[in-house]
């Protein structure tokens, strides 16, 4: 006698939504079981979410935040100041800055940092259009809000360097991230502080 | 309660499927004939304790022959130390609450490891008695353990850009702040506990040996006096090399006894040289946290003649917790109490 399991289709799920990040194997079955036991039209609604997501929301075409229009709601809204740009690590890096209410300037995300170690070079970062944008859009600032840790460091004096030699006022956050976390782990009063006590990367300060 | 390491437990470590002992708060004595896992005892206790292993600086080869990980569990004083390693993941609890970095975890025990390869860090490369040192500085302030990480990323780096064709160098610039930062810290902290140490160490020779003569230890920073201005002139250098040739990885340590370099010296006089650095260390730490740290000892008294293995065991803190590895017990002086843990 063959031992029975679930039909292909239900362990199908089951195998998809265990890759899902923070998902574990009793997790991933308690969720697929749920889908094909509820009978109102939930399962459904899920199902049409998780495709619209995907196919509606993609990279601002500017400053790489998520977004469904070319433009993100932050790089479309006027009332923002034009002159002074925040860089960041990865897009998930924007809304714990948000939160803080104390920026009112636009964002620029990198999509990672430089990191010879995990084979990441300037070049495999949004680091060209930034170039771009500070030549085009001329601001005033660029504080750099990356990691405190080895390879957040390097990145921020490679931009400074680059930077400054374009005669823009380059800053950084003020030291006070935990060193090895990333902003999305920061609490909002560590990102306020270390907001405004941002210091000037002068030029040939490193 | 005592400060002390009640029991261990072992799963798919080294030769052991499963294992688990008690020790009292004495001298252990883990008895057994050859390769039945008495070192690997020693250093699963002193991994339990410091997540790092005496004997390899990486812990993979820990793990089990054909196994995924392994995990030391235990109980130091009340505090429930647990670990788990494997290759691509590795978990801590501390009274069974996961621990997300290891600080906390690292301030409950600490450990002096005695073993009969000692004599390494007169003879062996530089990197013995940086790990040595490092091993004691870690215990010492356990903030150090970061800015070593820093540092060993950031030369890895730097190291990895200059191998780069054609290098750019405007990378290998990026790198190196955080290159003198963290050195720059690495150098201090060494620097300091090299000064601590050397009075130690000096007071332990000198009961141990029973002579006169001065044991002095110096430190000599692989940075220079100034990191910033010899990472510039070496600049050429580390081109041509592809690696980085001035920093702490660099930095050494030298013996001197009565002025004399320990390189010359006799085998014996070496022997009492590493004991007297590593009851230095102990010393240290009993002074720093008001408590001696556990006493690890492999083999030690193998090479020692009946008198010498006694009087050994006399200078260890009688009121310390030890875990001492020996094939056979017949040297031990009579009248000494012992716990005893057969192997095989
Ligand atoms: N990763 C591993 N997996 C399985 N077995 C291992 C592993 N590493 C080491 N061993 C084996 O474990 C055994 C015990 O080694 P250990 O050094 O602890 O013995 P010992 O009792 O201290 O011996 P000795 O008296 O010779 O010092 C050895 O036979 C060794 O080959
Ligand atoms: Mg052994
Ligand atoms: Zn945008």
């Amino acid at each position: 006698m063959k031992r029975a399991d679930y039909p292909t289709a239900l362990r199908t799920v089951i195998g998809e939504l265990k890759r899902l990040p923070g998902i574990g194997p009793r997790s991933a079955e308690r969720i697929a079981l749920w889908l094909v036991q509820s009978r109102d039209a939930r399962a459904d609604a899920v199902a049409r979410a998780i495709s619209e997501v995907t196919t509606q929301v993609h990279p601002c075409e500017r400053c790489g935040f998520f977004s469904t229009e070319p433009l993100c709601d932050i790089c479309a809204d006027p009332s923002r100041d034009p002159s002074v740009l925040c860089v960041v690590e990865q897009p998930t890096d924007v809304l714990p800055l948000e939160r803080t209410g104390g920026f009112r300037g636009r964002y620029h995300t990198l999509g990672g940092r430089i990191s010879p170690l995990d084979h990441v070079g300037p070049d495999d970062l949004r680091i060209g259009s930034l170039i771009e944008r500070t030549r085009e859009e001329k601001f005033s600032e660029v504080i750099l809000a990356l990691g405190a840790d080895v390879e957040g460091e390097a990145t921020a004096n490679y931009l400074a360097e680059i930077l400054n030699a374009m005669h823009v006022t380059v800053t950084r956050l003020a030291q006070g991230l935990p060193a090895g976390a990333g902003l999305d782990h920061a609490d909002e009063l560590t990102i306020q502080r270390a907001l405004s006590g941002r210091t000037r990367i002068a030029p040939h300060s490193l | 309660m005592r400060f002390v390491l009640r029991s261990l437990k072992l799963r798919h470590f080294r030769c052991f499927e499963a294992f688990e002992t008690e020790f009292s708060d004495g001298l252990n004595c883990i008895v057994g004939p050859n390769a039945r896992g008495k070192t690997s005892v020693l250093e699963a206790a002193c991994i339990l304790l410091r997540l790092q292993s005496p004997r390899v600086s990486k812990l993979a080869p820990v793990v089990q022959h054909e196994r995924q990980g392994f995990v030391v569990d235990g109980y130091f004083g009340q505090r429930h130390l647990q670990f788990y390693f494997s290759r691509n993941r590795k978990k801590l609890a501390l009274d069974e609450v996961a621990q997300a970095d290891a600080h906390e975890y690292l301030q409950v025990g600490r450990v002096v490891y005695f073993s009969n390869t000692d004599i390494e860090l007169v003879r062996g490369s530089g990197e013995v008695r940086r790990r040595f040192l490092d091993f004691v500085a870690v215990q010492r302030d356990g903030l150090y353990r970061n800015a070593l990480r820093a540092y060993d990323r950031a030369l890895r780096s730097r190291n990895l850009l200059l191998k780069g064709y054609p290098v750019r160098w405007r990378e290998v610039a990026a790198f190196e702040e955080p290159l003198l930062a963290a050195g720059r810290l690495v150098s201090e902290v060494r620097a300091r506990l090299v000064a601590e140490l050397q009075p130690e160490a000096d007071a332990a020779h000198r009961v141990i040996s029973g002579s006169r003569e001065e044991l002095r230890v110096e430190y000599r920073a692989g940075a220079g006096e100034d990191f910033a201005q010899a990472l510039d002139a070496a600049r050429g250098e580390d081109a041509r090399l592809r690696q980085t040739t001035v920093g702490p990885h660099r930095d050494e340590l030298a013996f001197f006894l009565n002025g004399q370099s320990t390189e010359y010296a006799s085998e014996g006089q070496q022997r009492t040289v590493v004991l007297a650095l590593k009851l230095g260390a102990m010393r240290l730490l009993e002074r720093h946290f008001g408590r001696t740290p556990l006493l690890l000892l492999d083999d030690v008294f193998g090479e020692l003649d009946v008198a010498r293995r006694n009087a050994l065991l006399a200078v260890l803190p009688s009121g310390a917790q030890k875990l001492v590895t020996t094939t056979h017990l017949d040297w031990m002086a009579s009248g000494l109490e012992a716990h005893r843990i057969p192997l095989g």
